[in-house]
């Protein structure tokens, strides 16, 4: 099994990259990942993957011109040749008036989400989790979904003197069962150390909504009332994010928040903020150019506040940087990956019990983006939608696509759930949200199943 | 080419959204491309027929009985599986199982014919069943799943010109924007840059996010017109996405534009 490479060894290799003659700053972004995934369909294993990857990134800047080299040769003569691979590109680049220069020596918060003993966990490990997921299932359906298990370390160095270190761990299940008469469901688990994920509860959460969507019904398109899932819920968080909280985005007149500092955009209910140091969440105390990780309120009871910068778009912004930048080369700007939209005091009952006419959602499938500056996006119901009629569930529908406003939505969100889980709707990200309920909802298609 | 989009661009800005109504659609090639990739190559990867991406990426409408049976599209619709054509993103010697690069039939005369397959999942088809040759990893460090590798719909004749002055009323829209579409591949709803109204077979009023939508069968059995050769262009898709976690790989489809009956637009 592998181990960390550790803080020691990565700056001793790294720092073969920063003295580059003809340079005038070196930046060394090191990343290790290791981990094992098992992927699982029709109840059994199908997929089974083991991979170990030592990358690193190297950005040179030269004049005000910039490059980055990536390479897997994690030694002092790799890296070295990186950086003057770097270098050879930034000289026909064309300068960046907006470069702000490398990230200064700063402290960095500490953050412990590496969880030794579990970095190795075994294929064994993951098979007896899906053997669990399965156990939880009765005949005529079966599960599908995905166990992995990863250890990372991430660490940036550069020449203003910056160093940064952080590991970690991440255990991610998710289950899908499918079967009987047109039943689905689905439930998922992410946590920084193994032992956390649970995967019969997981099995019997997916089971449960799969045995209870059986002959689902026709339901025609239209305004209803939702009552969202997290898993949904995620969905139009991560795509707020997506079209609306770049800082680069904000301040070039791109974003739904553009020019909106200060006004209301939503319901009062609604706070949505970014901390990488809550121990709620999966982060690392700072972002892909050594900035550190701070809580940033984007949207504070109702009323927008501000976006994410990494230092690019904070000196286009004339403001600090919010510790968001992504691994470089990002032409995009920054993003937050450790979202939260804040708790309320409702239970999933409360909100079920509060709707006249409305549809309970599990998740999102295949959602788009519409329509940016008015945050439409659309996506198709899956694994488990409901009709909800004068406070009680009715019976399933077959899937519905929406096509729906985010900030529309939650400026009619009527109850937020007490209870809150994390939901991944992108790559890297992950977004911590309760259930909410909404008092209308767009419909604009139906499916088949 | 940069005159016309610079000056759409400036249109663009005083344009309308285009209004929701159900009228007679023509795609142009870059569209008609993004209408294939999603809603004929996912649905007919073998996989996903046999809930092998279940979890994820979702399954299919088609099954395996619909060989030589589903009606899928109108007589005008044919659609091949082609990796061995020169130039196409999804073009290569040997896919990632060793199988040689194949020109297969999807699609013939608007019935389906052919799944795209791997040595592992072809058997299931029947004795002598043979891999299509569709097995590809991201990377060195993914296990190869079943992807598209040139997805084409093959010409018929005319002109987009023609098409459109044959069309009377519609509208014409170009270049893909944004693709949503359900774990079956049955509903989709598609988005593009710029349209423009057709009214008796005249590009007329230019509208801004302009978008459609169907169902998977319904749209192809409704499409009557297919453009010739001399519009017959190949495209990439350089970020097709599929497994979990995700792998992205890069597939070639060629397509004239084509023309489509009652089709719901404009949806807000």
């Amino acid at each position: 099994m592998p181990g960390l490479v550790g803080p020691d060894e990565v700056r001793r290799v790294a720092e073969a990259a920063l003295d580059l003659p003809g340079a005038d700053g070196v930046e060394v972004l090191f990343l290790h990942q290791w981990g094992g995934l098992t992927r699982f369909a029709k109840s059994s294993i199908h997929q089974s993957t083991w991979r170990e990857d030592t990358g690193i990134r190297v950005r040179v800047v030269s004049q005000g011109r910039l490059a980055v080299a990536a390479s897997n040769d994690f030694t002092k003569d790799g890296a070295r040749s990186a950086a003057t691979s770097a270098l050879e590109m930034a000289r026909v680049a064309a300068p960046d008036p907006l470069f702000p220069g490398l990230a200064p020596r700063a402290d960095v918060p500490e953050r412990h989400g590496y969880d030794q003993a579990r970095a190795s966990t075994t294929p064994e490990t993951r098979s007896q989790g899906v053997a669990a997921v399965v156990g939880q299932l009765r005949a005529g359906f079966h599960a599908a979904g995905a166990f992995e298990t990863i250890a990372a370390e991430v660490a940036l160095v550069n020449t203003e003197g910056q160093f940064c270190y952080s590991p970690y761990t991440h255990a991610t299940l998710s289950a899908l069962v499918a079967g009987g008469e047109g039943g689905a469901g689905v439930a998922e688990a992410h946590a920084a150390t193994v032992d956390a994920v649970d995967p019969e509860d997981v099995g019997r959460q997916a089971f449960r909504k799969a045995y209870d969507s059986q002959h689902p019904r026709d339901l025609e398109p239209g305004r209803y009332e939702v009552v969202l899932e997290p898993m949904a819920v995620g969905t139009l968080v991560a795509f707020l994010a997506y079209v609306g909280f770049g800082g680069r985005a904000i301040v070039e007149g791109r974003s739904p928040f553009s020019g909106k500092e200060g006004q209301v955009v939503c319901a009062e209910s609604v706070s949505i903020y970014d901390d990488a140091l809550s121990p709620d969440t999966l982060g690392i105390p700072f972002d892909f150019e050594g900035m550190p990780k701070r809580r940033v309120d984007l949207i504070d009871r109702g009323v927008f506040v501000q976006g994410v910068h990494d230092r690019r778009s904070a000196k286009q912004a004339e403001t600090e940087s919010t510790g968001h930048a992504l691994p470089p080369p990002n032409p995009d700007g920054a993003f937050p990956l450790n979202l939260f939209l804040g708790t309320g005091e409702a239970s999933l009952e409360d909100m079920i019990g509060a709707t006249t006419r409305g549809l309970l959602v599990t998740r999102f499938h295949y959602s788009n983006i519409v329509h940016p500056i008015e945050t439409t996006i659309t996506g198709m119901t899956r694994d488990g939608t409901w009709l909800i009629e004068d406070g009680r569930i009715v019976h399933p529908v077959k899937n519905l696509r929406f096509t729906q406003s985010i900030l529309e939505a939650l400026s009619n969100v009527e109850l937020i759930g007490r209870e809150s889980a994390l939901a991944s709707e992108f790559f890297l990200a992950a977004s911590r949200v309760p259930a909410v309920k909404i008092s209308g909802f767009t419909f604009s298609g139906k499916s088949d199943h | 080419m940069r005159k016309r989009i610079a000056a759409e661009a400036v249109e663009l800005t005083r344009a309308k959204d285009c209004p929701g109504e159900i009228t007679t659609v023509v795609l142009d090639s870059t569209q008609v491309i993004l209408q294939v990739h999603e809603s004929v190559g996912h649905p007919l990867e073998l996989d996903r027929v046999l809930k092998m991406e279940e979890a994820y990426a979702g399954t299919s409408f088609v099954g395996l009985e619909d060989r030589g049976r589903l009606r899928y599209g109108s007589g005008l619709v044919t659609i091949v599986a082609d990796a061995t054509m020169p130039g196409g993103l999804g073009t290569f010697g040997y896919d990632d199982e060793g199988v040689p690069a194949r020109r297969v039939v999807l699609v013939q005369d608007g019935i389906f014919q052919e799944f795209l397959s791997s040595r592992e999942t072809a058997p299931v088809l029947g004795e002598g069943a043979r891999s299509t040759g569709a097995m590809r990893a991201s990377g060195w460090e993914n296990l190869p799943l079943i992807r598209m590798t040139n997805i084409n719909l093959e010409p018929v004749d005319g002109t987009l010109e023609e098409i459109i002055a044959d069309t009377g009323d519609g509208i014409h829209m170009t270049t893909n924007s944004s693709w949503s579409i359900d774990d079956r591949r049955v509903n989709f709803q598609f988005g593009c840059e710029v349209a423009r109204r057709i009214k008796d077979g005249r590009l007329t009023e230019l509208y801004k996010n302009p978008n459609y939508t169907g169902i998977t069968t319904e749209f192809w059995r409704s499409c009557d017109a297919v453009g010739g050769r001399d519009e017959w262009q190949l495209w990439g898709t350089p970020n097709c996405g599929k497994g979990q976690p995700g792998q992205v790989a890069r597939v070639g489809h060629a397509a004239p534009p084509a023309r489509f009956r009652n089709v719901q637009v404009g949806v807000r």
